[in-house]
C-alpha cells in the first residue's frame, strides 16, 4: 500500500485536539512515563508501538484520566487542566464526554443486551431521550454490521463482534477523540481483522484516533504518525514510512526487527 | 458524663461475672471439634467412596446432621434420648451433638481440601506404586489438611458462637449466665453487650491464626 | 409403630402453625435484613472512612455476636429502653439484624467479583460513579450473591428455632410442649425435625439448581 493512496485526513489545523505537556505519572517508586509531550491534530491517526511496559497504555489512559498523572497539563477539545490537583467530579465528567475509549477486554456489560449496553450510556450520560438513542444505537450497529444482534447479550457473540460492539458504544456518546487501547490483543488473528476494517472506516471518516497496538502492518497501513515508547518515553516518532521502514535508533531498529522476524 | 460511665462500669461488672462461663463454652467448644474433626475422616472417605452405599450413607448423614437446626439436635440427644434411652449430663449431650454436627461440617471441608489438591498428586502416587492407604497417610492427607486448615478455624469460630445453644439444655456458659444476668437486672442490654464483646474476643485469636495460615498457604501454593 | 404414626399425626396440626411461625420469621427477617445488609455492603466498599469504619464495626459485631445473644439482647432490652413489642417483632427484629450483617459479607463480595474492566469502562464512558454502581455494578453483584443468599436464608430458618428462649410459638417450641405434656419427646422432636428437612433439603435442592443456571448466563 503507497503513501500516496492513503486519502488526505489530517487537517493543517492550528490547534492540536489533544495535547499533553509534559504529563509524568508515577507508582510508588516506578517512573512510569517521564515527562512525555504530545500533541495530536482533529482527524490524526496516531498509533503508539513499542516493547510491553514500555508505557503506551498508560499514556494512553491519562489522555481520559483513567491514569493519574502527578504534574502536566491536559487538553481535550476544548477541555484544559493543569494536573498538579485532582480534578473534580465534573471536570472528569467533561473529559470523558469527548473521549471515547476501547478496551483489550471489551469489557461489555454482559448482564445487558448489545443494544442496551449501547444506549444506556447515551440517555444517562448525554441525558438522550430512548427514542434518539434507540435511533443511534441502530444506526451504530448498522455501521459496524452487526444490527441483527441487537437484542443478544454479549455473552454468545464472538470476541470480534463484542469489540465491535465496544466500538459502537464508545462512538454513540460523538466523542471528538477515539482511543483504543491494544483493541485485537485478545483477539484470534481471523476475528481482529474485522475490528481493524471498522477502525479503518473510522479512520478514513475522518475520526481522530490514538492506538496503542501491536498491529505494525495496521500501523504502517492506517496511521499517519507513528509513536515510539519505551521506558516510559516517546523515543520516536514520525510517519510510518520514516518510523518503521527507516527508524533511526538503534533500540527502535531492534524492536521491529524483532517484530518482522516473528511474522 | 456520669451518663457513659455508669453503664460502661455496669458493662465491666457483667464482663468479669461473665468470665466465669468462658472455660466452659471454650470446653464444649474445643471437645465437640475434636470430636468431629475425627469423626469426620471416616465420613469423608466414606463419601469419597467408589461404592455407592458408604458414599450415599455419608451423603444422607451429611444432610440431614446439617439439614435440622443444632438446637433441635440437642433436644433430640438430651430431651429425646435421654428421657428414654440413655440419660446424658447436659454437657455430654451437648459435647455429643455439636460433635455430630461438627462432623458434618467438617468432611465437607476436608472434601473441599481434597478437591483442591492437584490431581497430578494420585497420579504420582499411583505411578510410584504407593498403596491406597499410604497414598492416602503420607501424600493426600497431609495436603487436606493443610489448605483445610482456613476453613476450619473460621469453622470454630461458628461452631464457638453456636455452641450457645448448650444453655438450653442446662449447660452453665457464657449464655446460660448472661441469661440469669439479665432477669435478674430486670432487663438492659448491658449483659449482652458484655457477652456480645466476650465472644467477639474470644474469635480474635482464631481469626488472625485462620489469617496467617490462609497467607502461608497461599505462598506455598501459588505458582 | 402404628402407634408412633398415629401420634405424629395428631401432632401435625400443632406443629404445622409452629412451621408457618418459624417461615414467617425466616421472610420478615430477610426482608427487612437484605436492604440493610446492601447499604451496609455498600457503606463498608465505599472510599470515604466516616461511611466504612461504622459500617464494619456493626458488621463485626453482627457476626460476632451469637445469635442467641442478639435475640435476647433485643428482648430484654428494648423494654428498658422504653419501647415494648411483641415477642415476635422482637425476635423479627433481632434476626433481621443478625441477617444484615451477615449479608453484607455476601453482597460484598458479590459486588467485588464484577469485573474491575466493566467499571473502568462505565467511567471511561463518562458515567458517574453512582450510574455505574445502579446500572452495571449492583446488578450483577446481587446476581451473583443469589446462590449465596439462598445458602444463608437456609441458615437463618434453622436459627429461628432459638427464639423459643423468646417466648415465640415457632416449631421448636410447640414440640417441646407436646413432649413436656406426653413424655413422648423422642418421637415429637423427632418428628419436628422431619420438618425442618422438609424445608432445609427442598431448598439447598434449590440453591444448587439455582447456582447452575446463574452460573451459565452471566459467562
Amino acid at each position: 500500500m503507497n503513501a500516496d493512496q492513503k486519502p488526505a485526513r489530517a487537517s493543517a489545523a492550528a490547534e492540536p485536539i489533544v495535547s499533553l505537556k509534559n504529563i509524568d505519572i508515577r507508582y510508588g517508586n516506578f517512573h512510569a512515563i517521564k515527562n512525555v509531550s504530545l500533541d495530536v491534530y482533529r482527524g490524526e491517526v496516531v498509533a503508539m508501538v513499542g516493547p510491553s511496559g514500555a508505557g503506551k497504555s498508560t499514556l494512553l489512559r491519562a489522555i481520559n484520566m483513567l491514569e493519574t498523572p502527578v504534574s502536566g497539563t491536559l487538553k481535550v477539545g476544548n477541555f484544559s487542566f493543569t494536573l498538579d490537583h485532582e480534578l473534580s467530579q465534573k471536570e472528569l465528567l467533561l473529559l470523558r464526554r469527548s473521549t471515547g475509549m476501547v478496551f483489550q477486554q471489551f469489557n461489555l456489560f454482559p448482564h445487558m443486551t448489545v443494544e442496551k449496553n449501547i444506549s444506556l450510556p447515551q440517555m444517562r450520560v448525554l441525558g438522550r431521550s430512548k427514542e434518539e438513542a434507540d435511533k443511534v444505537t441502530a444506526r451504530l450497529l448498522e455501521r459496524v454490521q452487526l444490527a441483527d444482534k441487537a437484542k443478544s447479550y454479549p455473552a454468545r457473540l464472538s470476541g470480534g463482534q463484542q469489540q465491535r460492539i465496544a466500538i459502537a458504544r464508545a462512538l454513540a456518546l460523538d466523542p471528538q477523540v477515539m482511543l483504543f487501547d491494544e483493541p485485537t490483543s485478545a483477539l484470534d488473528p481471523e476475528l481482529g481483522l474485522e475490528v481493524l476494517a471498522v477502525m479503518r472506516e473510522l479512520a478514513n471518516d475522518g475520526m481522530t484516533m490514538i492506538v496503542v497496538t501491536h498491529e505494525i502492518a495496521f500501523a504502517a497501513e492506517v496511521a499517519d504518525r507513528v509513536i515510539v515508547m519505551a521506558d516510559g518515553e516517546i523515543i520516536e516518532q514520525g510517519t510510518p514510512e520514516e518510523v518503521i521502514r527507516n527508524p533511526r535508533l538503534p533500540r527502535t531498529q531492534k524492536f521491529f526487527r524483532a517484530i518482522l522476524d516473528r511474522h | 458524663m456520669t451518663e457513659i460511665l455508669t453503664p460502661l462500669m455496669n458493662i465491666g461488672q457483667y464482663f468479669i461475672a461473665l468470665l466465669k462461663g468462658v472455660p466452659i463454652s471454650l470446653a464444649v467448644t474445643v471437645s465437640a471439634f475434636l470430636v468431629g474433626a475425627i469423626l469426620g475422616i471416616p465420613l469423608v472417605l466414606m463419601r469419597r467412596s467408589q461404592y455407592w452405599l458408604p458414599r450415599t450413607l455419608a451423603r444422607v448423614y451429611i444432610d440431614v446432621i446439617r439439614g435440622i437446626p443444632p438446637v433441635v439436635w440437642l433436644f433430640i440427644i438430651f430431651f429425646g434420648v435421654g428421657s428414654s434411652i440413655i440419660a446424658f449430663t447436659p454437657t455430654q449431650a451437648a459435647i455429643l451433638g455439636m460433635g455430630m454436627i461438627s462432623a458434618g461440617y467438617l468432611a465437607e471441608i476436608y472434601r473441599g481440601g481434597f478437591l483442591a489438591i492437584p490431581p497430578g498428586q494420585t497420579l504420582a502416587s499411583v505411578a510410584l506404586g504407593l498403596t491406597r492407604i499410604d497414598s492416602l497417610r503420607f501424600v493426600l492427607a497431609p495436603q487436606v489438611l493443610r489448605v483445610s486448615l482456613p476453613a476450619m478455624a473460621t469453622y470454630f469460630i461458628s461452631l464457638l458462637k453456636d455452641t450457645t445453644v448448650a444453655s438450653t439444655i442446662g449447660v452453665r456458659d457464657v449464655m446460660m449466665l448472661v441469661t440469669q444476668q439479665a432477669q435478674a437486672a430486670g432487663g438492659g442490654f448491658g449483659p449482652f453487650i458484655a457477652a456480645a464483646v466476650i465472644y467477639i474476643l474470644l474469635s480474635i485469636p482464631v481469626a488472625a491464626f485462620a489469617r496467617v495460615m490462609d497467607a502461608k498457604l497461599r505462598q506455598r501454593v501459588s505458582r | 409403630m402404628i402407634e408412633l404414626l398415629s401420634n405424629w399425626i395428631d401432632w401435625l396440626p400443632q406443629l404445622w402453625r409452629g412451621l408457618k411461625v418459624s417461615l414467617q420469621l425466616t421472610g420478615l427477617a430477610m426482608l427487612f435484613g437484605l436492604p440493610l445488609g446492601l447499604l451496609l455492603a455498600l457503606m463498608t466498599s465505599s472510599k470515604a472512612p466516616w461511611l466504612r469504619w461504622p459500617a464494619i464495626v456493626l458488621v463485626e459485631i453482627g457476626r460476632g455476636a451469637p445469635a442467641l445473644v442478639v435475640l435476647q439482647m433485643v428482648y430484654y432490652g428494648l423494654p428498658s429502653a422504653g419501647i415494648n413489642v411483641s415477642a415476635f417483632v422482637s425476635g423479627s427484629t433481632a434476626l433481621a439484624l443478625t441477617a444484615a450483617a451477615y449479608t453484607s459479607e455476601i453482597l460484598r463480595a458479590g459486588i467485588n467479583a464484577v469485573p474491575k474492566g466493566e467499571v473502568e469502562a462505565g467511567t471511561a464512558l463518562g458515567m458517574t460513579k453512582a450510574d455505574i454502581l445502579r446500572f452495571v455494578v449492583i446488578p450483577q453483584g446481587v446476581m451473583y450473591a443469589v446462590p449465596a443468599l439462598m445458602g444463608f436464608a437456609i441458615l437463618l430458618f434453622q436459627t429461628t428455632a432459638l427464639t423459643f428462649t423468646i417466648a415465640i410459638p415457632e416449631l421448636l417450641a410447640r414440640a417441646y410442649r407436646i413432649g413436656a405434656a406426653t413424655y413422648l419427646y423422642l418421637d415429637v422432636l423427632v418428628l419436628a425435625g422431619l420438618l425442618y428437612l422438609a424445608v432445609t433439603i427442598p431448598f439447598g435442592w434449590l440453591v444448587q439448581y439455582t447456582e447452575r443456571r446463574l452460573g451459565s448466563h452471566l459467562k
